[in-house]
């Protein structure tokens, strides 16, 4: 039995949570004092790759449409990879800071993904909505990794980063199967189920 | 791919002009349902309303043979509902496709019994079976397979001590490739067996309902648990490489192997007339040898021979022991399989099947000459310690390995073809014991045995459509 689509965004949504609240935790602190104990370098990364491996159920099970499915194989996929690549910076197995543009990659191929598997315009229902406003936040915010390459210990960066993922999140908590967005349902959506 | 590519692009221009598209919520008969007594209408319906086309509904025979009236509007704007006429016993297909109230195509199939087991949608009537990217899809999935599985039981099993950092390095990458690929290669196939059974321009495929073929099927089932399966994998290889614990290899190998048998359980030695668990064994044994020797032999190829001077001799001595093992599996299974597949000795030169049978056969003579030659003429050399002989059998093995991979290929098409049918007797006890056969005297009906299949007198006799018939 599959559960809604909107519990697993939600169960999504607290994994972007966590990722957002371990980003905060260090940009505020500072790498050096969030990193006293090892084990905390290795949070966001590891709640990262995990939420890889918990996608491809999603991917297996969710499969009422070939697009539907390719776009959570992607989202594995990118998951997997920049967590794998962010685990390695910190494990020191490679070094170079570009290596993070890889965070860049995934957040641009994850937005795209949102866009492109989303066939619905932006106020047919609530998810939609939610879907071309993650996509594109996604796709914007691809450039932060990237400018972190440059400034890795830039502060602002970090926070930026941090609350692009606690905007994510709070995206996909909002998210309802069947909701009107601002007062407004498409006709042809069908019955809210609340 | 270059399609995907293409619409992928597409799409991510114009996302806000793409339309809506319904979903299928609920089918009456349902999914594979067996029915007693005969249905007088097939009724969608969807989580959003949709407009019903006249052709929105069609049942075919198994023969191919249209049943269904016009479909029209059900009760309500989300039901599209068709009548048939008379339905004789016999198992049916339902192809449908309706459109969302903003002009979005929505396309399915599904399949049903009357009194009659219904048959995967994979074999659905219009399903025009393995083409040849099909055969090459699953020779690059068996390769990965080999890569991945193989190479890491050559490190565990063969190598044993820890590798020179430059042979790790390429180690991990050779399995990685492996890992990725299959994962990769998985979903192609997936996909292409699905577009098979929706027949369905691509255009329109990309928005096809794929859950009758993922839930309904064999090789969905295998393609859900193998994709899981080898998600781990692939994290535990990850995990492996980044904390530098071999010990981590384990679990990786075990669960690849283990996942591996989903091939097996969805395949002819699961699925055919005269299948048991003996030979799903006997297959899952047959796959994992042949990923273990020829992994094993990239392994000592590319990583071993080259990178590793001090574990050279070592590894090969045992790498040609634990292969002698490996081949006496394979040739034992192979042969349980073959004399089970094709009864008769004719049938190797009578039948299709026997002769990739056959093409095989002489492909693993090859490949068995080849490390004949190594075991009986070089491994008293290395056991001797010379390092001249050493330094020069890389390219030895990595020949010996193309052998191997090109036996993957005529096993690859081997496992796509159909196998002769079986006797009378034999396909009674399959039918009766398995319930996954068709129990009805239909000849030209595609089963998931598929023995009594004739793919080109069906699609003379009704063609489907213009891309259907040009694939045969």
């Amino acid at each position: 039995m599959q559960p809604p689509a909107e519990h697993v965004h939600w169960m999504f949504a607290t994994g972007f949570l966590i990722l957002a609240l371990c980003l905060l935790g260090e940009a505020i602190v500072g790498a050096e004092v969030w990193q006293l104990r090892r084990w905390r370098a290795y949070l966001w990364p590891s709640t990262l790759f995990l939420m890889g491996v918990l996608m491809w159920p999603v991917m297996t099970f969710f499969t009422n449409s070939t697009i539907h499915m390719i776009a959570h194989g992607l989202w594995a996929e990118v998951l997997m990879l920049a967590g794998a690549v962010e685990l390695a910076l910190v494990r020191g197995k490679i070094s170079s800071p570009w290596w993070r543009l890889t965070s860049a990659l995934a957040l641009l191929v994850s937005g795209a993904a949102f866009l492109v598997h989303e066939q619905n315009g932006w106020f047919f229902q609530r998810s939609s909505f939610l879907h071309h406003l993650m996509g594109w936040t996604l796709v914007a915010i691809a450039v932060i990794p990237f400018a972190r390459c440059v400034r890795p210990r830039s502060i602002g960066l970090g926070s930026a980063y941090a609350l692009a993922f606690v905007v994510l999140s709070v995206m996909l908590y909002c998210d309802r199967d069947l909701a009107p967005v601002f007062g407004h349902l498409s006709p042809v959506a069908g019955i809210p189920h609340r | 791919m270059k399609r995907f590519a293409c619409v992928a692009l597409l799409a991510l221009v114009f996302p806000a002009s793409a339309s809506a598209h319904a979903a299928l919520e609920q089918a009456s008969p349902s999914f594979r349902q067996r029915l007693n007594t005969a249905p007088t209408q097939v009724l969608l319906t969807f989580d959003q309303t949709v407009k019903p086309l006249s052709n929105s509904i069609v049942v075919y025979t198994a023969r191919g043979r249209v049943v269904s009236l016009s479909a029209r509007e059900g009760a309500s704007a989300h039901e599209v509902v068709a009548r048939l006429v008379h339905l004789a016993q016999g198992p049916y297909t339902v192809r449908w496709h309706v459109i969302s109230s903003d002009g979005h195509v929505v396309s399915g199939v599904y399949t049903f019994g009357f009194r009659a087991a219904a048959p995967p949608p994979t074999e659905a009537y219009g399903a025009s079976g393995p083409t040849t990217t099909e055969h090459l899809v699953r020779w690059a999935y068996f390769l990965a397979l080999a890569l991945l599985v193989g190479g890491i039981g050559s490190r565990l099993i063969v190598v044993r001590s820890p590798l020179p950092a430059r042979a790790e390095r390429r180690f991990y990458l050779l399995t990685g490739i492996g890992a990725v690929a299959t994962l990769e290669v998985g979903i192609v196939a997936f996909l292409l067996r699905a577009e098979d059974a929706l027949q369905l321009p691509f255009a329109r495929f990309i928005y096809g309902d794929l859950s009758t073929i993922s839930g309904g099927t064999r090789f969905g089932q295998a393609f859900i648990a193998m994709t899981l399966g080898f998600s781990l994998v692939t994290a535990f290889l990850f995990l492996a490489w980044l904390t530098e614990r071999t010990v981590l290899l384990w679990p990786a190998f075990i669960l690849g192997l283990a996942f591996a048998s989903g091939l097996s359980l969805s395949g002819h030695s699961a699925a055919d007339a005269g299948s048991s668990w003996k030979s799903e064994l006997a297959d899952w044994v047959h796959l994992s040898a042949a990923c273990l020797w020829i992994g094993g032999l990239v392994q000592l190829a590319v990583v071993v021979l080259p990178l590793a001077p001090e574990l050279r001799q070592r590894a090969f001595l045992r790498f040609s022991a634990f292969a002698t093992v490996l081949i006496a599996l394979l040739l034992a299974a192979g042969i349980y399989l073959s004399i089970l597949r094709l009864p008769h000795l004719h049938d190797l030169w009578t039948a299709g099947y026997g002769h990739v049978l056959l093409v095989k056969l002489a492909l693993v003579a090859l490949a068995l000459a080849w490390g004949g030659f190594h075991r009986v003429f070089v491994v008293p050399k290395v056991a001797r310690g010379s390092d001249g002989v050493l330094k020069r059998l890389s390219r030895s093995v990595l020949g010996e390995s193309f052998a191997g991979m090109a036996v993957l290929l005529a096993a690859a098409v081997l496992v796509d073809s159909k196998p002769p049918p079986q006797s009378e007797l034999a396909r009674k006890a399959s039918t009766s014991s398995t319930n996954t056969f068709v129990a009805c005297n239909i000849p030209c009906l595609r089963t998931e045995a598929g023995p009594w299949y004739h793919p080109a007198r069906a699609s003379r006799a009704f063609p489907l459509n213009s891309r259907n018939n040009s694939r045969r």
